[in-house]
């Protein structure tokens, strides 16, 4: 559920940040919208989420001539899912970090639900592999490929312990195959299962690659 | 002899598949059904408006994530509240021109003058509920759900539902008197 | 219990569990004020007639949904947009986008060079605007080469995930037909690079 807004003194948030935060928004946006992104950056800092995503919402809308009113409801919209992502992430056992936070926020934003971000967490991959696993997820997602082939697709990929560099290709590969004629779903399916089978020749992963982290304790 | 109206399992299909024009049928099917609550909710049918709006168009841009089709309106629902939600009046005073304007129309119907004051004070006191709190209010008192019906809308339990609507009641009742 | 608090029959009143002749004497007074508050519920209908045609509107202006889809018409869609990885002799299909694979890391801080094409004959100008350079419409033009109206832009980028759009003649944003795109929360849409 929607955390309330916490009442946070701004000094609490170290004043070198809040003066970035400020600098970043100066001239950009209203100084109603500018207020509040500072109060949702200080309340996001505290949970430890990334305060980029609401600067960039921000800006973004304001660049695009959005009445103030929107730009503030698709702030919020934002911290709303950067709270999703952060709680999907942790009931699937990681340890979170701003990145992987911004980029489940992403994957929410084109479509995935907090049980997606979840399944992909659980597949143990690192925090660095997660993260570009969510990216790829959400790009996937924004190129009509349903959910269940697209995590069933990472999830494979996550787990087949190759860098995380290879993720990046999938949505040429995807694309590719639709190109070829296929739907998204089936585009998706077929890579996952020629993953799986290239999984059972590959060396196992653990060869270099960092074993997959214990569940973080249960969040507040 | 009049066709069945199709289910909306297969308009779903039909639009994903292609045929995009056919998601006006749901929009027309379930426009107004929700119109209600959103305008409860944000304070006024201009805010409702652009909620029900965004919250179309958001579902139709994720449709292919709309896990059971047949369930349209359910997951729908969900969407639009979401959207409800992320919303927030700037202050009381522009809430309270809005509220006057949207019951202003209230006005010429029945009961008149009195009736439109009365209905303009509770909505201007269901804005100082919690989101939650109000939520809970308009769907069993406005649309008539059971506590039953709303837990499992929104997969909570009739408990919890029960204890906020208690604080909900009281805070209104504070809110009534007070700006009386 | 505050002096603003329901009695909790009162409470089970207002649920409907108990009618108001369930109340002891004592609570009358208070279990009719509770009714007055129901009884100034609103539930007067809502109607939203415009909604249908916005959102249609809306829908309409979506891009094909797979959006990878080769477009064969030689006079369709004068926008025309493909961003692609720069790499010598690299040969782009008309309708297809290849994403060069020059064995990509995820490793943050790498750099990656872009280019970003529009097929927008009747644009006076165009640019691009993104996380990348904090949507600022000003801030990279395309340039036009010749009277084809291929325009483009070279721009180096960090890897990690961006969004942009194009803005052509100052006015009009418009997502990449050509990449996937996401929900902007303002009614647009944006287009996504995952680098």
């Amino acid at each position: 559920m929607i955390a309330t807004l916490l009442v946070i003194p701004l000094t609490l948030l170290g004043m070198q940040q809040q003066d970035s935060i400020a600098a970043r928004l100066a001239g950009r946006v209203t100084p109603d919208v500018a207020t509040l992104v500072q109060q949702l950056s200080v309340a996001a800092s505290a949970r430890g989420l990334p305060v980029d995503p609401l600067i960039q919402k921000a800006i973004e809308g304001s660049a695009k001539g959005v009445p103030a009113e929107r730009v503030a409801t698709a702030v919020r919209w934002v911290a709303m899912q950067l709270d999703t992502a952060a709680a999907a992430l942790r009931e699937g056992g990681v340890v979170t970090d701003t990145l992987v936070i911004a980029a489940g926020e992403f994957a929410i934003s084109a479509g995935l639900s907090n049980h997606d971000i979840t399944a992909l967490a659980r597949t143990g991959a690192s925090v660095a592999a997660l993260t570009v696993g969510l990216r790829v997820a959400g790009t996937l997602a924004a190129m009509g490929v349903p959910s269940a082939e697209n995590i069933g697709l990472i999830s494979t990929k996550l787990r087949s312990g190759r860098p995380p560099g290879d993720l990046l290709l999938v949505p040429a590969d995807v694309q590719s195959e639709i190109a070829r004629g296929v739907t998204p779903a089936q585009a998706a399916a077929g890579l996952e299962r020629a993953a799986a089978a290239q999984a059972r020749h590959d060396p196992p992963p653990g060869r270099g690659n960092p074993p997959p982290h214990p569940p973080a304790p249960p969040h507040p | 002899m009049r066709p069945e109206p199709e289910a909306d399992g297969e308009i779903v299909r039909a639009v994903l598949a292609g045929d995009r024009e056919r998601y006006a049928q749901l929009v027309e099917r379930y426009r107004d059904r929700y119109a209600r609550y959103a305008a409860r909710m944000l304070g006024s049918a201009d805010a409702a408006e652009d909620a029900v709006q965004d919250a179309f168009v958001r579902a139709f841009d994720q449709l292919s994530q709309c896990k059971e089709p047949d369930k349209f309106v359910g997951w729908f629902f969900l969407i639009l509240r979401n959207r409800c939600f992320a919303e927030r009046r700037r202050s009381r005073t522009e809430t309270s021109l809005e509220a006057a304007e949207t019951v202003a129309a209230a006005d010429r119907t029945e009961g008149g003058a009195e009736t439109a004051e009365r209905r303009r004070a509770l909505q201007l006191a269901l804005m100082a509920l919690t989101p939650d709190q109000r939520e809970v209010f308009v769907l069993k008192h406005v649309e008539g759900l059971s506590y039953g019906e709303i837990a499992e809308r929104l997969s909570t339990s009739v408990p919890s539902l029960k204890m906020r609507m208690h604080r909900a009641y009281d805070k209104l009742r504070e809110q009534l008197r007070e700006h009386t | 219990m505050s002096e603003h608090e329901f009695h909790p029959l009162v409470k089970q009143l207002l649920d409907g569990d108990i009618t108001l002749a369930a109340l002891p004497p004592e609570l009358r007074a208070e279990g009719e004020e509770a009714l007055h508050l129901l009884a100034a519920v609103d539930r007067s209908p809502v109607q939203l007639p415009a909604v249908s045609r916005r959102v249609m509107r809306a829908v309409a202006s979506r891009p094909a949904r797979s959006v990878w889809r080769r477009v064969v018409e030689p006079r369709d869609v004068r926008l025309r947009i493909r961003p692609w990885l720069l790499a010598p002799a690299l040969a782009i299909a008309a309708a297809l986008i290849l994403f060069l694979r020059p064995a990509p890391t995820a490793a943050p801080g790498s750099l990656i060079t872009v280019r970003f094409v529009l097929v927008a004959p009747d644009a006076h100008e165009v640019s691009l605007a993104g996380t990348f350079n904090r949507w600022d419409a000003h801030a990279t033009p395309l340039v036009r080469s010749g009277p084809t109206g291929v325009w483009t832009a070279t721009l180096t980028l960090a890897a990690g995930q961006h969004q942009y759009a194009f803005v052509v003649d100052g006015v009009r944003w418009v997502p990449d037909p050509g990449a996937p795109a996401v929900d902007d929360g303002f009614g647009r849409r944006n287009s996504v690079l995952t680098l």
